[in-house]
C-alpha cells in the first residue's frame, strides 16, 4: 500500500510538472518571443506628428496581430536616416521623397514600398500681416534646412517668382520659426502639418502659406515608407504584414472620432516630446488630408509620382541622371 | 638638415601616413559601401573636385576663428593679468569663468543668431568663448607661478609695478600663455563650425558638409572634415610659431647633443 501511493505521488507530480510547464510556454510572454521584429527608423531625429499612424499601429495592436514587434529608433541627424537602413541599423524607415533618388544615385540599394503622403503641401511660410507673396519675394531672406527636399524644390519657387538664387539670401540653421519670429528671415520653408501649427502656435494667426501649386512646386508626395533591397529580399512576408497593419492602424487614427485619441497615444509615448499637445493636434488634422489619394487610396505610388521626382532633382542639378521608375519604388508589398 | 629637424619633420608625416593607411585597409577589408565610408584617395579626390566651392568657405571660416581668436585671446590676457593683480576681484569672478564653461557651446549658438544675426558677429562670439577661458586659466597660472625672488629683486632696484610686470612677470609666464593659446587656437575652429551650423546666411563649410551628407557624398564630407581639421593645424602651427620666435631663449637654453668623436 506505501509503495504504491509512493508511485502514485509520484506520478501526480510529474504530471503536474508536465501541465505548468505547458502552460508556461503558452502564455503572453511566451508568444512575445515568436513576434518578428521590426526596428522602424524615423527621418527626423526627434518623434513628431507623422509618427501617429506607428504609434498606433503598436498602442491598438495591429502589429501584434500580424505577428510583428515593432520598435522606433531615431536617427542621429536629419540625414542619416538612408544610412540606418544600408548599415542595418533599421530595418524599415520614413523618409523624404528625394533620399530615393539621392540613394539610388549614389549606388545605396534603397527602395520605396508605399507613400505615406500623396500631395505635395510643402512651400514658403510668412508671419499673418507681412503682406509678404512671391511677387515681392526679391531681396528677402528665405530659411532653408539645408536638406535635398528643400534644395530641390525652391529652385521651382523661384522660377514661379521669375527669380533666381541671386534674388534671395537664403539662410540656413537649425531653427526655422525662431528666426521668423525674430525677424531675422522673412519666409521659412516647411510642410502645411509643420509650418502651420508652428507660427499659429507662436503668434495666434495662421502664417501666410504658399504651398503646392501656388509655390511653382510639382505635385509628387513628400514622404515615403523605404526599405534596403536585401532586406526587402529576405523579409517580403514581414514587410507584407507591416504595411498590412500600418494600414489598418493610418485608417484608424483618420477617422475623425479616433483622431484625439490617436494623438493622446503619441502625447503618452513621447511625454517629453519637442511640440505640444495642442501643436500636435493641428499637425495631425493638417497631415490627414495628405494621406489618401483621389480614389480614396492609402500607400499607392505611380511611375508618374517618381519620374516627376527625379525630372524634377536633375534639373536643379542633384542628381545627374534620372533612372526608370522601378529603380526607386515598388507596390509589391502593399497590403 | 640637422637629424633633430629630420626627425621633426619626419615624425608627423610618418604619423599621417600611417593614419591614413589604417583607413584604406579598414574601409577595403571590411567592404565598407562607398556611401558609408570612402577610401582616403576618393576623400582627397573630393577636395580636389570641390575645390572650388570649398576655397570661399574656408575663407570665411578663416575670417571667423581669426577675429574670434584675436577677441577671446585679447580677452583671456587682460582677464588673466587682471585677476592676478586683484585676488578679490579673482574670488568673485572665477567661479563665473568656469560656469560659463559649463554652458554647452552647441547649446550657446541658437540665442546669439537671435541676437546678433547670422553673419560674423555670432561666430565671432563663439570662437571668443571657447578661446579665452583657457588663456585667462593659463596666464593666471603663468604670473602665480613666477619666482617671487625675481619680483621681490626688481622692486628692491626700484622697479615699477609696471615695469616689473613688464619685465619679469609677462616674459616669466609665457610658456603658460602660449599653452592657452595653441588650446584655443585647436579649438577656434570647432567654435566657428558650430557658430555656421546654428545658421549662415548663404552656405557655410559647416552647411556645405550637412548638405554634403545628405547627398550621401561620404567622399564629400570626409573630405571637408579633413580641410576643417588642416584649417584647426594650421592655426595650432601658427601659434607655435609665434612662440618659437617669440621665446628665443627656449631653444637656445637647452644644449644640443653631439656625437662624440674618437
Amino acid at each position: 500500500m506505501r509503495r504504491f501511493s509512493a508511485r502514485l505521488s509520484l506520478a501526480v507530480v510529474m504530471t503536474a510538472s508536465s501541465i505548468v510547464t505547458v502552460a508556461a510556454t503558452s502564455t503572453p510572454a511566451g508568444a512575445a518571443n515568436k513576434l518578428t521584429k521590426v526596428r522602424f527608423a524615423y527621418v527626423w531625429p526627434s518623434p513628431d506628428a507623422l509618427l501617429i499612424p506607428i504609434v498606433a499601429a503598436q498602442k491598438e495592436g495591429f502589429f501584434k496581430d500580424q505577428g510583428l514587434k515593432v520598435s522606433i529608433v531615431f536617427p542621429p541627424s536629419t540625414s542619416t536616416t538612408v544610412q540606418m537602413l544600408t548599415t542595418k541599423d533599421a530595418d524599415v524607415a520614413l523618409l523624404t521623397t528625394s533620399d530615393i533618388p539621392v540613394a539610388v544615385a549614389a549606388g545605396a540599394p534603397i527602395v520605396s514600398i508605399a507613400n505615406y503622403s500623396m500631395k505635395n503641401n510643402w512651400g514658403l511660410f510668412a508671419k499673418n500681416g507681412s503682406g509678404l507673396s512671391l511677387k515681392n519675394l526679391k531681396g528677402k531672406k528665405v530659411f532653408s534646412w539645408g536638406d535635398n527636399w528643400t534644395s530641390a524644390m525652391l529652385p521651382f519657387v523661384l522660377k514661379k517668382a521669375g527669380l533666381t538664387n541671386r534674388d534671395i539670401e537664403i539662410v540656413t540653421g537649425a531653427d526655422d520659426n525662431a528666426l521668423l519670429m525674430a525677424g531675422k528671415v522673412d519666409f521659412t520653408t516647411n510642410t502645411t502639418n509643420y509650418g502651420i501649427p508652428g507660427i499659429l502656435g507662436a503668434t495666434g494667426k495662421k502664417p501666410i502659406a504658399i504651398t503646392g501649386k501656388k509655390a511653382g512646386v510639382p505635385d509628387v508626395p513628400v514622404w515615403v515608407y523605404g526599405v534596403a533591397r536585401p532586406y526587402a529580399k529576405k523579409h517580403q512576408e514581414t514587410l507584407i504584414k507591416f504595411l498590412t497593419a500600418l494600414h489598418h492602424a493610418t485608417m484608424w487614427a483618420m477617422e475623425t472620432g479616433n483622431q484625439g485619441k490617436a494623438v493622446r497615444y503619441f502625447d503618452k509615448a513621447y511625454p517629453n516630446g519637442y511640440y505640444s499637445h495642442a501643436y500636435n493636434v493641428r499637425a495631425w488634422k493638417l497631415t490627414v488630408p495628405l494621406l489618401t489619394d483621389k480614389t480614396g487610396d492609402l500607400f499607392m505610388q505611380t511611375k508618374k509620382q517618381w519620374r516627376d521626382m527625379a525630372d524634377a532633382m536633375v534639373s536643379v542639378k542633384q542628381i545627374k541622371k534620372a533612372e526608370k521608375p522601378e529603380q526607386y519604388f515598388t507596390n509589391s508589398y502593399l497590403p | 638638415m640637422r637629424r633633430e629637424n629630420r626627425r621633426m619633420i619626419f615624425g608627423p608625416i610618418m604619423s599621417i601616413v600611417l593614419l591614413m593607411v589604417t583607413w584604406h585597409l579598414i574601409v577595403v577589408l571590411g567592404n565598407v559601401a562607398p556611401y558609408i565610408a570612402p577610401r582616403p584617395l576618393d576623400a582627397l579626390a573630393s577636395i580636389r573636385d570641390n575645390w572650388h566651392h570649398l576655397w570661399p568657405l574656408l575663407l570665411a571660416t578663416f575670417r571667423e576663428t581669426l577675429f574670434g581668436f584675436l577677441v577671446g585671446a585679447s580677452l583671456g590676457i587682460a582677464l588673466g593679468v587682471w585677476l592676478a593683480k586683484a585676488p578679490f576681484t579673482r574670488r568673485v569672478i572665477y567661479p563665473l569663468l568656469v560656469v560659463s564653461q559649463a554652458i554647452p557651446v552647441i547649446a550657446l549658438a541658437p540665442p546669439l543668431v537671435l541676437l546678433l544675426g547670422f553673419n560674423l558677429a555670432p561666430k565671432i562670439v563663439v570662437v571668443a568663448w571657447v578661446v579665452f577661458f583657457p588663456v585667462t586659466v593659463n596666464v593666471l597660472d603663468g604670473l602665480a607661478g613666477v619666482d617671487g625672488d625675481y619680483v621681490t629683486l626688481a622692486r628692491s632696484y626700484g622697479a615699477s609695478s609696471w615695469r616689473t610686470f613688464w619685465v619679469i612677470e609677462a616674459p616669466a609666464s609665457l610658456g603658460n600663455l602660449f599653452t592657452g593659446l595653441k588650446i584655443g587656437a585647436t579649438y577656434a575652429v570647432t567654435g566657428a563650425i558650430i557658430g555656421e551650423l546654428a545658421a549662415s546666411s548663404g552656405t557655410s563649410l559647416a552647411m556645405f558638409q550637412h548638405a554634403q551628407s545628405a547627398q550621401l557624398d561620404a567622399a564629400g564630407v570626409y573630405g571637408t572634415t579633413l580641410v576643417m581639421t588642416a584649417l584647426g593645424i594650421a592655426w595650432f602651427s601658427a601659434v607655435v610659431l609665434v612662440e618659437f620666435f617669440t621665446m628665443p631663449w627656449k631653444r637656445r637654453s637647452t644644449a644640443r647633443r653631439k656625437s662624440v668623436r674618437p
